[in-house]
């Protein structure tokens, strides 16, 4: 007690030093990232708190294009101030060019001390640079949770079904459905020129549902490889509900050609198409209009294997902050995405997860939006979607492709072989 | 002996069809981008466009009002009104209704449903339901209620009011417009511009080296230029023009002017050349010729290169986001704005239609207006 008493005087402290006294009227800080409309406006009131201490002007551009614009950006040297990675590769790869700038000394102990499993948000944001040393380049703001089943209590009702806390467990719910004339799931992989995407993340849950978290990490970076019986085995777990006729609304055929921000619908028709949709936390966006979230709609942890003992591992991804062109005012703004006020903006508005543990979880919209925090906070193990920490050809390319293949028809070990083959080939 | 002359051949009939097949395939997509974006994305995401034409049976879920509504009737709890006056909820004919997921049509429209403690509800075909119990209703949400109904075609000007409404953080349609025209115009006219001087000194005057200069500028349309935009970026950076309107400008005029040149160049070739060598003869300057005798003559290949350049500089989003629109977020363009419209996940599926309209009002004005130019613009070089 004594100790947090400590830290939280000790922030107000360091706040009321640094981040207000701080003025930088007349300054612009440019900023750009990926998110637009909506979230667009939340983060924008977001630098207007910082606006109205420091006088610095902060001017968001958004851009569905973000991934090459600031690739170009920067490669020409007309890069913004700080840029907001959707994913740490992309970041990983800016810094081994020299186009970040390291983050202010003091901030890797700031986060490993105020954010829940702080040095995992450390490693993730640190990078080698262009003469190979590692700096911490990345700060992480909003975090989402990509292991959730998502379904309708009143479904659940009308049918008579308990929310599942195994792996077993829902197992046997999915198989009870099919058995009442129902279907368990929907699940839809297409997102246009990124179709694909959802089935990775599955298998990322399912391997640490079955695997160690070290098998994981190992597997991220390549030290397992990709047609390791290992993850063939989650690649397989996966099939067992995607490729399973019964299970899955439409059919198997129907998976990898669903839109993935459709398929969740399927849940609220009528009548039903499916009964769950495992999807992260930002899925609600996509739920028919004046769905109410904690009633019409709710969600439950993806469960783990009862029986292997390995804890309650919770996969996620977030985005961060890292300075692309450095001043002084983007220093500053950085530093106060510290101060728990900039997270509590965007906690009331809602879908926004935050592993700070400075902030006053009241301020969250709605209490399904602070057990899903209290979800992160509480995970045995966090791992960070492993797809967004490959290299960008098998990340975000050859892992995808493949897993449309898969649920295609094709066979898992001949799938994960061409997805190593594609890995090799990036050496 | 059927193509004989004055007699119509029994291919002409087959001619015309097809011509009118094909055309109505080359329609259908756009038409049904057109009917779509008069529908929400609920509509859009439960039924295709070609069946929102016609009234259709329809399963929905309506909620009833909340129990904060009821009142007290005859030591009755009460909650009365009528389902289809819900926000989005298409008026319609109910033929059949449920309550429970697993059973969505347990009851006919007219009938009482008995639901226990939970109360005794009625649904009419009109939609009107009466929920009585004779204890007091509680819970946050209405009862949810399962029709099968028959639903009239209901379209809305929405998602158009949305488009042009919206006004995003930086930036707002109308701003884009304007935007969108500072880039466009300037684009067209500059690259005429140069480009008329060079077809007539490449067309009509000679100096050595003409024919080798022709070819290098054929030789520059292959180039792609996409190969140019970083080192030209790097060059705007380095000579001070930065991100902007002057370097949008100027890299449109570059990957328009080969087109430009070989177009007008070509048609200019093949003007009469009596009627140059006659000025000649007169005393005229080769400027007097050019503006006098060349331009005139020339406004249709003009013309047609001049819809070419307005379309295609009005349409980019590539150069655009390279050239122009920098962190500021002050020069956004329309082609930007949509894409900005459709979201963080591009789920606004029916925006995008919406705005694929709008954003094509204004070509299609030039186009018509212009349109009896492009036609003999297009043949310009090629017939003699």
């Amino acid at each position: 007690m004594k100790k947090t008493l400590m830290t939280g005087a000790a922030m107000a402290a360091l706040v009321a030093g640094s981040v207000s006294a701080q003025d930088l009227s007349g300054e612009t800080i440019t900023v750009s990232g990926s998110w637009l409309s909506q979230e667009a406006e939340v983060i924008e009131a977001v630098f207007d708190i910082f606006e109205e201490r420091t006088g610095a002007t902060v001017k968001y551009v958004g851009s569905d294009s973000f991934e090459q614009q600031i690739l170009i950006d920067s490669e020409a040297g007309s890069a913004p101030n700080i840029a907001i990675f959707p994913q740490p590769g992309l970041a990983a790869d800016l810094a081994s060019r020299g186009f970040l700038t390291p983050l202010k000394e003091g901030t890797a102990e700031w986060v490993r001390d105020n954010y829940a499993a702080g040095q995992s948000w450390v490693d993730l944001g640190t990078y080698a640079n262009e003469s190979g040393d590692e700096e911490l380049y990345g700060m992480f703001f909003r975090v989402d949770l990509k292991s959730l089943v998502w379904y309708s209590p009143e479904n659940f009702e009308d049918a008579g079904y308990e929310v599942p806390t195994s792996m077993e467990e829902l197992k046997t719910l999915s198989d009870q459905i099919v058995a009442d004339g129902g279907t368990p799931w929907c699940i839809g992989l297409g997102s246009g020129a990124a179709t694909g995407w959802p089935a990775t993340d599955w298998v990322e849950d399912l391997l640490l549902r079955t695997q160690t978290p070290d098998v994981y990490d190992a597997w991220v970076k390549n030290e397992i490889k990709f047609n390791d019986p290992r993850i063939v085995a989650a690649i397989e777990e996966f099939g067992a509900f995607a490729r399973n006729d019964d299970y899955v609304a439409g059919g198997a055929g129907a998976v990898a050609s669903t839109d993935f921000r459709d398929s969740p619908k399927g849940m609220f028709a009528s009548p039903p198409q499916c009964y769950m949709h495992r999807q992260a936390s930002f899925v609600p966006a996509f739920f028919p209009e004046g769905t109410v979230v904690g009633e019409d709609a709710d969600f439950f942890y993806f469960p783990s294997y009862a029986e292997k003992e390995l804890g309650n591992p919770v996969l996620g991804g977030g985005t961060l902050f890292a300075i692309t062109n450095p001043s002084e005012g983007a220093q500053a703004l950085v530093e106060f995405l510290r101060d728990p006020a900039a997270h509590e903006v965007w906690m009331a508005v809602g879908s926004f997860l935050t592993p700070h543990k400075g902030v006053d979880v009241s301020k969250f919209a709605t209490d399904s939006a602070r057990s899903m925090n209290d979800i992160l906070l509480n995970a045995t193990t966090f791992r960070f979607d492993g797809s967004d920490l490959m290299p960008g050809g098998v990340g975000a390319g050859s892992f995808w492709t493949g897993m449309v293949d898969y649920a295609g028809g094709k066979d898992a070990m001949e799938v994960a072989t061409e997805i190593q083959s594609s890995w090799d080939a990036l050496k | 002996m059927d193509n004989i002359a004055g007699q119509k051949s029994s291919l002409t009939w087959a001619v015309h069809f097809s011509v009118v097949v094909l055309v109505l395939l080359w329609l259908l997509p756009t038409l049904g981008l057109f009917v779509s974006s008069f529908r929400s994305a609920d509509q859009i995401a439960s039924t295709g466009w070609w069946k929102s034409l016609f009234s259709q049976e329809q399963n929905v879920v309506i909620r009833a009002e909340k129990p904060d509504q009821q009142k007290l009737l005859d030591e009755l709890y009460v909650i009365e009104g009528n389902l289809f006056a819900q926000d989005g909820a298409v008026e319609g004919d109910v033929s059949v209704w449920g309550t429970s997921s697993k059973d969505i049509s347990a009851y006919a429209a007219g009938e009482t449903a008995d639901l226990g403690e939970k109360g005794r509800l009625t649904v009419e075909v009109n939609g009107d339901y009466r929920f009585v119990n004779d204890t007091e209703f509680t819970g946050s949400r209405g009862q949810r209620v399962f029709l099968t109904a028959t639903t009239p075609p209901s379209f809305s000007l929405t998602n158009y009011k949305h488009v042009l409404s919206k006004e995003s953080g930086t930036s707002s349609m109308s701003k884009a417009f304007f935007n969108t025209l500072t880039v466009s115009i300037p684009s067209t006219i500059i690259p005429i511009l140069i480009a008329a001087f060079a077809a007539y000194a490449l067309a009509w005057m000679d100096f050595p080296g003409r024919a080798l200069l022709i070819a290098f500028v054929v030789g520059l349309l292959v180039v792609p230029l996409q190969l140019a935009l970083i080192p030209l970026l790097k060059l705007h950076l380095q000579v001070g023009i930065g991100k902007g309107y002057l370097g949008v400008w100027l890299a449109h005029t570059g990957f328009g002017l080969p087109l430009a040149i070989y177009l007008l160049r070509n048609y200019m070739v093949g003007l009469p050349k009596d009627i140059i060598e006659n000025a000649r003869v007169d005393g005229a300057t080769e400027f007097q010729i050019f503006v006098k005798i060349i331009l005139p003559l020339s406004f249709p290949a003009l013309a047609s290169f001049a819809i070419f350049q307005f379309l295609w500089t009005w349409n980019d989003l590539l150069v655009a986001l390279v050239f122009l629109i920098d962190s500021s977020g002050d020069t956004t363009v329309m082609t930007r704005q949509i894409v900005e419209l459709l979201g963080s996940r591009g789920g606004n599926w029916e925006i995008l239609a919406t705005a694929a309209f709008v954003s094509i009002s204004v070509p299609l004005c030039v186009f018509f207006a212009m349109q009896k130019y492009l036609v003999r613009g297009l043949l310009a070089g090629s017939v003699k």
